[in-house]
């Protein structure tokens, strides 16, 4: 079992609520629980094509999937039915209770972040963690100090191991 | 009863009196009354002159708050948590906060732009009088931004005091604001962040007019010259003076004393950031060559300094790095400050002889030198450079670490990580120093263009290994290397050029502007300016540079070792590529589509600026690109092009500006306007999707910028080619058909011809419109009539019968 909870350095303090470290065994159970869940994946993932197996893999597993950035080259084919998003965009969006999301089905409950710059997504987590009720998951490399929960600082190793570990909780 | 004049005047009587009358009041409307100019209704608007038009912008493009901080700090209540929009304990919840964040930032630019057209103003004056004409190239319009926001048509450099009397005031009470306890409505303060950024351009306005009338730069010239640039461009065996800033007052008496002393041979002269563009500009309106290279922006600063070529460091003020002194010091650079906005603790020389201030600092006694007074430093740069080059020489200076060190510096480090995290982008530099323990020091060379040279890795490091300068000098080579083109700062566009071209903006036969402006913060290197530029060249878009992007842009070279300045023409014509010169020359940008309103259109512009913003909204396909965005200036100017309805995009680094402009394409409703024919609504296309926002990379970037150039005003060609572009860049780098394209179509003839008929399946089988395949029309389906004499406005007074 991977502890993905250990190091969550931040670069800088932004506020009294920050994210708590989740292992990636409460993270797919948590996944699974919610009713509307919605993966957004960014650009980074097609840095490293185990990634892009691992976010299918958990796309697969029936999690609706956003591709912000250019990710969406990797996903297109996939059979997993992911759209194409601003990121900036889809954090304005998911604030609004009239969103019928992305797929006409209404609006979403947890969302789940991977493939995406720390710096970048730690600003749109930002707008959501203020503005919004939303639960957010983030299983990225880096610790996302303005999400709900998220992994810690992770080596690329541990990462896809925890990622695995999150297909397999799915 | 004569009327009273502006001016000086004596009387003959009175011995030793003089009276000087500055401003009269009503001059403005009793000058545009005799010269037939109709007024509009807010010349010189105050903070809530112009709110109408904002709340307009804004209920279609809300304000998105991305908090950098949770908290308030901003008096003695706080620290305040605002987390969940709570309230702090001035009654101030996280919105109205995060506007007020904004909008000191907005401002912040602002002042740093008007302070320096105020300071450049000054200096001109002096030199060249109160009557100087301004000269900016064959045009009649040649204040667009001035006329447009104040009513004032300026004809010398003494009628701009007045223009930046207006800024300052107005910039002056939008501070009042930031203070505690005051405005609690973010939309309020989002009207100010717009009315700020309006001023900017104002105060851009003024100091780019001044310094273009008198500094012999190029006026409205498409062959502007071509300059060097690159780090790689500098031959370091001669005497280097580098100039640092964005002001070039003081430098061009440096630049005259090299020139009328026979130096230009002897020494280099190469600048850095904006300060280096206009030194290029400097006396080249006829012809001449430009008598300075240009080395790069902020982000080669602190590798220029670190590589210990230069002999003598001058800055004048705004993109400086605080350390230029610090980090001077340990190379036995002198540095010379020449404004007051930076002086670095150091003693002020201006009354002293030049040959005693040589002697202090070539003899080490004090590190540097403030120079206020011009005339000394003309003489005091030069001069100490070609002293201190020997004396370095001498000494030995020893900047970078050897090879040897590189790999035993390698060693030191002990893979903490601290550094990455610390690092802006998360560069790999724990990679970079494992391979270099095996004396493999290519991932520093990766790490080289991707590095924007802040320093922060070094700060960080617990073992204190001077990463950046492993970075440097792991990519000598390619420093080396570094030599290519910039066209110099051509100024404005002149008004026969918006003749020319303006109608295929407004019919988008001309798919669009590419406005390329601000700062070096990439999040992947320099080189995506590069791919971004030539793509939207090869499709025929006008490409407009400014500031550091200009320069960065001039750093690539094409497979025929052609720079992109080489390779495209440079008029305002579709497929051109244009530098309108520094950050101050950024308002020849919003200039440009305000002369569209005002010379192809023929409307109004003085003190007419939310008709004018109106028109360029619903007509100009314009798109900002900040890709690199970090300053408080990036953030003022996009706020100008904001309250003109120019969207712009920033890089994801810019989501640190903590607020964005962004509208729902799925609400129908915000996409309405009114015809002015009849004053009934009518739907538009939901471009642009917004005014401000974040892309994450080019290749997302790309098709972002096709679509939001559409306009309700295309004609069909127009649509057509616009949409072909947008649909062509979705699936070249999104790798898929965008799924709203058929949103933008509203007849046919919109289609690319080539597609059309596969498009139009597509519409009858995905979409349900109704098509007549004898005749391949569109039956039913869009949501939108092609009706190119429409008069699409969001001003219900514009409309007919309103008035």
């Amino acid at each position: 079992m991977v502890d993905t909870t250990k190091n969550t350095q931040i670069y800088a303090t932004w506020g009294r609520k920050t994210a708590k470290p989740v292992n990636p065994k409460v993270a797919g159970k948590m996944i699974s629980k919610a009713k509307r869940p919605l993966m957004v994946v960014g650009s980074e993932i097609l840095k490293d094509d185990k990634l892009v197996e691992k976010t299918v893999a958990i796309a697969k597993k029936g999690v609706p999937v956003a591709a912000t950035g250019h990710s969406i080259t990797a996903l297109v084919e996939k059979d997993i039915g992911a759209k194409y998003i601003n990121v900036h965009s889809l954090g304005h969006y998911l604030g609004d209770k009239n969103w019928s999301g992305l797929d006409g089905k209404g609006p979403y409950d947890t969302i789940i972040f991977i493939g995406h710059k720390k710096y970048y997504l730690n600003q749109v987590l930002a707008g959501i963690k203020n503005f919004t009720d939303l639960k957010t998951i983030a299983i990225e490399r880096h610790y996302m100090q303005n999400a709900t929960l998220s992994f810690g600082n992770l080596k690329p190793e541990v990462h896809l191991e925890a990622l695995d570990e999150i297909i397999e909780n799915l | 009863m004569s009327d009273i004049e502006t001016g000086q005047f004596s009387i003959d009587d009175l011995e030793n009196v003089q009276i000087t009358i500055g401003k009269i009041v009503g001059a403005i409307e009793k000058k545009a009354q005799e010269e037939g100019v109709e007024i509009g209704p807010t010349p010189k608007p105050g903070i809530s002159g112009l709110r109408d038009w904002d709340y307009k912008l804004l209920s279609r493009y809300q304000p998105v708050y991305t908090p950098v901080c949770d908290q308030c700090c901003y008096c003695t209540f706080g620290k305040c948590d605002l987390s969940g929009n709570k309230e702090g304990a001035c009654g101030i919840n996280m919105e109205a906060h995060q506007a007020r964040e904004t909008l000191l930032r907005v401002i912040t630019g602002a002042a740093a732009h008007a302070g320096h057209g105020r300071h450049i103003l000054h200096h001109l004056i002096d030199l060249y009088g109160h009557d100087k004409p301004i000269d900016v190239g064959p045009s009649n319009l040649l204040a667009p931004n001035t006329q447009a926001v104040t009513g004032i048509r300026p004809e010398t450099l003494g009628d701009l005091e007045e223009v930046m009397d207006y800024v300052e005031e107005q910039l002056t009470q939008l501070l009042a604001t930031i203070h505690a306890g005051q405005e609690g409505a973010a939309i309020d303060f989002e009207s100010k962040i717009l009315h700020g950024g309006m001023l900017d351009h104002v105060g851009m306005e003024v100091s780019d007019l001044a310094q273009v009338s008198c500094l012999g730069m190029p006026k409205s010239d498409p062959e502007a010259p071509l300059v060097e640039i690159g780090m790689g461009c500098i031959d370091s065996s001669k005497p280097v003076l580098v100039v640092i800033g964005h002001n070039v007052a003081g430098v061009t008496n440096i630049m005259d004393y090299i020139h009328e002393h026979d130096l230009e041979d002897k020494m280099e002269l190469a600048g850095l950031c904006c300060t280096a563009i206009d030194m290029t500009r400097y006396q080249t309106d006829q012809g001449q060559l430009p008598r300075a290279k240009v080395i790069g922006t902020l982000a080669k600063e602190l590798k220029m300094i670190r590589s210990g070529v230069p002999d003598v460091i001058v800055v004048d003020e705004q993109c400086v790095r605080a350390d230029v002194l610090d980090e001077a010091k340990k190379l036995s650079i002198p540095v010379i400050t020449t404004n007051e906005k930076i002086m670095y603790g150091l003693p002020n020389r201006s009354e002293d002889k030049p040959e005693d201030i040589i002697e202090d600092l070539s003899t080490f006694k004090e590190p540097g030198a403030l120079i206020l007074d011009f005339d000394v430093l003309g003489e005091v740069a030069p001069e100490l450079t070609l002293k201190m080059s020997k004396i370095r020489d001498e000494i030995g200076i020893k900047a970078l670490p050897t090879d040897e060190e590189l790999q035993e510096l390698s060693e030191k480090c002990v893979q903490c990580g601290a550094c990455e995290l610390d690092c802006p982008d998360n560069l790999p530099i724990m990679e970079a120093m494992r391979a270099g323990v095996d004396n493999d020091f290519s991932k520093f060379e990766y790490l080289h263009d991707k590095c924007i040279a802040c320093g922060r890795c070094d700060q960080a490091c617990p073992k204190d290994i001077p990463v950046l300068n492993m970075i440097e000098k792991a990519s000598q080579k390619l420093i080396r290397e570094e030599k290519g083109f910039m066209r110099s700062g051509r100024g404005q566009i002149s008004d026969p050029e918006i003749r020319e071209e303006g109608v295929n903006l407004v019919l988008g036969t001309t798919p669009g502007i590419i406005a390329m402006v601000g700062c070096s913060n990439y999040p992947d290197g320099t080189k995506d300016l590069y791919s971004v530029a030539d793509e939207m060249l090869k499709r025929n878009y006008i490409v407009v540079m400014s500031g550091c992007s200009a320069m960065d842009l001039g750093m690539y070279k094409n497979e025929d070792g052609e720079t992109l300045y080489e390779k495209y023409p440079s008029k305002f014509l579709a497929g051109n590529l244009i530098n309108v010169g520094s950050c101050v020359s950024n308002s020849h940008i919003t200039g440009t589509a305000i002369k569209v309103a005002a010379i192809f259109a023929q409307r109004n512009v003085s003190g007419n600026y939310e008709e004018i913003a109106d028109y360029i909204t619903n007509r100009i396909g314009a798109v900002g690109v900040a890709w690199g965005a970090y300053s408080q200036k990036a953030a003022s100017i996009a706020s100008g092009c904001n309250r003109l309805g120019i969207p712009v995009v920033v890089g994801p680094h810019g989501s640190k500006y903590r607020r964005a402009l962004i509208g729902k394409p799925y609400k129908e409703e915000d996409w309405k306007v009114y015809d002015a024919r009849n004053g009934s609504e009518m739907p538009i296309p939901a471009s642009p999707e917004f005014l401000l926002t974040t892309a994450e990379s080019i290749e997302e970037l790309l098709p972002m910028l096709a679509k939001n150039c559409i306009r309700p005003s295309d004609n069909s060609m127009g649509r057509m080619i616009k949409l072909t572009h947008y649909m062509e860049l979705s699936q070249k780098y999104l790798g898929h058909m965008p799924e709203d394209w058929y949103k933008f179509v509203r007849t046919e003839t919109d289609l690319p011809l080539a597609k059309r008929e596969e498009l139009l399946k597509m519409l009858e089988k995905d979409h349900g419109w109704e098509i007549d395949w004898k005749r391949k029309k569109i039956l039913s389906g869009p949501t939108m009539k092609a009706d190119v004499s429409a008069q699409p406005t969001n001003v219900k007074r514009l409309c007919k019968g309103e008035c």
